[in-house]
């Protein structure tokens, strides 16, 4: 099993991974840090299979790090379906997959997705007889699902603690963090809703954010929060319209049950993988996901690493991989000019340039990748690379405020945005959305439209001759 | 075997979307209906922008065929025993 590489963790670094503890992976003992998602610890051992997907049992691994996908669930003391890039590793856990046959690792019915073809079409099977139907319910159960029942003591109901605020934010990013601050200035009283377990959104991308120092003085601008309620690990689970707002949350041992005046949702976007032959295959990865993974967890799964994208960002994360000595097999990009690209260049990175990727080929995990040239489908370049990171165009997180029923537009190029008037203000009045959800397209516009839509939402709860000036002079600017 | 997968949780490709498209599901619900994109353990995250993106452009790039599928609460797959207490309290709160 080839092992992912730990590298030295950089000072200022976010996730420290703290103190070593063991635990029980599969029958072994692997080793880990109490601070260190469980998937982060399994790829630093070499796990490269982490499940099977459903029906062709095609292998999973992880893909967002940021609790978004599904790519990294196994059974973890007794419990199915685990996000293990959410849970930290504890000393004596016992970690392990659930799907495939005999094992995730070695699935026999790796033969579906083998033998079925072009499309393994559900909608005309098993109609034939009843009896047969039942049987083959009962196979097709056996085969895919989501992992077996509990063997873990039933879960203690947890309690729910339930209050009002004057106004919840939902996401600690740039956009959320500036929105509760404006309001909590204004002297409304706040809850900050953060589904992962640090503050900081995008601000912690280590690549994007030019480097550790940057992170420095965000982290100093994070903790200068005061006067906020805030819960992290505490992701919003739904929003319900009414003469108050109904915010429910909910972390490990407390449900939250808020009645809101004003809700500011800011909760950025979903990482995903652009459309090309086997972009499902483990060790393809989102940008977000390999930042987190080698700048803040400082584990590198596999080398060398492709990188495809057009975006600063992208291009600024694989100059930080060069800078911390990570491997590169090169940059795809079509890109032509930018400092990103310049300094690439002068890293001694490779550069192909008008190509774009149309494979990946691999058994359990990346091997190599073929690119073609810009303007046509067949492959010309084939290259060998153990992970890739490829950026895909942006899948905003609308779903809270859409919940509430505030209107949501789709175009190709942003994805669903949630319509917001100048102010931040959507289609229901005591609903704002600032950030990447309305539009921002950099963690500086999202922290402006944060402060717009904390300054609004502030004025809608009462009127203030100097918060009214402070809009207009932002409005202006 | 080579696939293009759009929703992973439920292994829905590309082949099913065309396929579907061609068989006369040509908006975003119908089309989660019939191949189950978004329907799996990550709620659609991974996959709706993708349909989406996939049915303007079968459509020669008209963006206003892609309303937004329903979205439902819960946001996350959560236990239920985060909620097994709603009931009692409500009780309580109703005496
Ligand atoms: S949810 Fe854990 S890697 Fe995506």
């Amino acid at each position: 099993m080839a092992q992912g590489r730990r590298i030295k963790s950089p000072e200022g670094n976010p996730f420290e991974r703290g103190k070593q503890v063991r635990f029980q992976f599969e029958g072994r003992s692997l080793q880990g840090y109490d601070h260190e998602p469980l998937a982060v610890a399994l790829m630093a051992a070499g796990v490269r299979v982490f499940g099977r997907s459903l029906k062709y049992h095609r292998p999973r691994g992880p893909v967002c790090l940021h609790g978004h996908c599904s790519g990294c669930l196994m059974r973890v003391n007794g419990v199915a379906n685990i996000r293990t890039c959410e849970t930290p590793c504890r000393s004596g856990m016992v970690v392990e997959r659930q799907t495939g046959w005999p094992s995730a690792g070695l699935d026999f019915f790796r033969a579906v997705d083998l033998l079925s073809g072009e499309r393994l079409d559900h909608h005309g099977m098993f109609t034939a007889s009843s009896v047969l139907n039942r049987i083959a319910g009962y196979v097709v159960r056996k085969l895919s699902g989501l992992g077996a029942p509990p063997t873990a003591d039933p879960q203690t109901p947890v309690p729910i603690s339930r209050f009002s605020s004057d106004a919840v934010v939902i996401g600690a990013g740039a956009a959320g963090l500036s929105a509760a601050k404006t309001l909590s200035g204004c002297g409304h009283n706040v809850v900050l809703l953060e589904a992962e377990e640090h503050r900081g959104g995008r601000l912690l991308d280590g690549a994007t954010q030019n480097g550790w120092e940057r992170i420095r003085d965000f982290k100093e601008e994070i903790e200068s929060v005061a006067g906020i309620e805030i819960h992290v690990k505490t992701p919003a689970l739904a929003v319900y319209p009414g003469d108050t707002l109904q915010v429910v949350a909910g972390n490990e041992g407390k449900t939250f049950w808020i009645s809101a005046r004003r809700l500011i949702v800011c909760t950025g976007t979903y990482e995903q993988i652009p459309l090309f032959e086997n972009n499902d295959l483990p060790g393809i990865f989102g940008p977000r996901a390999m930042d987190r993974l080698v700048c803040g967890y400082s584990v590198v799964p596999a080398e060398p690493v492709l990188v495809v994208g057009e975006r600063d960002a992208t291009l600024r994360l694989a100059g930080r991989l060069r800078e911390l000595n990570v491997t590169l097999a090169g940059v795809v990009t079509t890109r032509t000019e930018g400092d990103a690209l310049t300094s690439l260049k002068r890293k001694n990175v490779e550069i192909f340039q008008d190509r774009r990727i149309v494979r990946a080929l691999g058994g359990k995990w990346l091997d190599r990748v073929e690119l073609a040239h810009r303007s046509s489908e067949q492959s010309d370049l084939v290259l060998d690379c153990r992970a890739c990171v490829v950026e895909a165009p942006p899948a905003p997180a609308y779903e809270l405020a859409h919940h509430a029923g505030c209107r949501v537009s789709f175009s190709s190029q942003s994805g669903y945005l949630v319509q917001v008037n100048d102010e931040g203000q959507t289609t229901h009045g005591q609903i704002f959305a600032a950030g990447h959800i309305a539009g921002s397209d950099s963690v500086d516009a999202a922290a402006q439209s944060g402060e717009r839509a904390g300054l609004a939402c502030a004025l809608s709860l009462k009127d203030d001759a100097q918060v009214r000036r402070r809009l207009e002079s932002m409005q202006k600017g | 075997m080579g696939r293009t997968i759009v929703c992973r949780c439920e292994d829905v490709t590309v082949e099913d979307l065309n396929q579907a498209f061609s068989e006369g599901y040509r908006d975003l619900e119908s089309l989660k209906r019939y191949t189950g994109f978004s329907t799996g353990f990550c709620q659609g995250k991974c996959c709706t922008a993708h349909a989406a993106r996939f049915l303007s452009a079968l459509k020669g790039g008209d963006d206003t065929v892609a309303d937004p599928i329903r979205t439902r609460p819960l946001l996350h797959p959560t236990p239920a025993s985060h909620f097994a207490r709603a009931v009692e309290l409500l009780d309580e709160e109703s005496k």
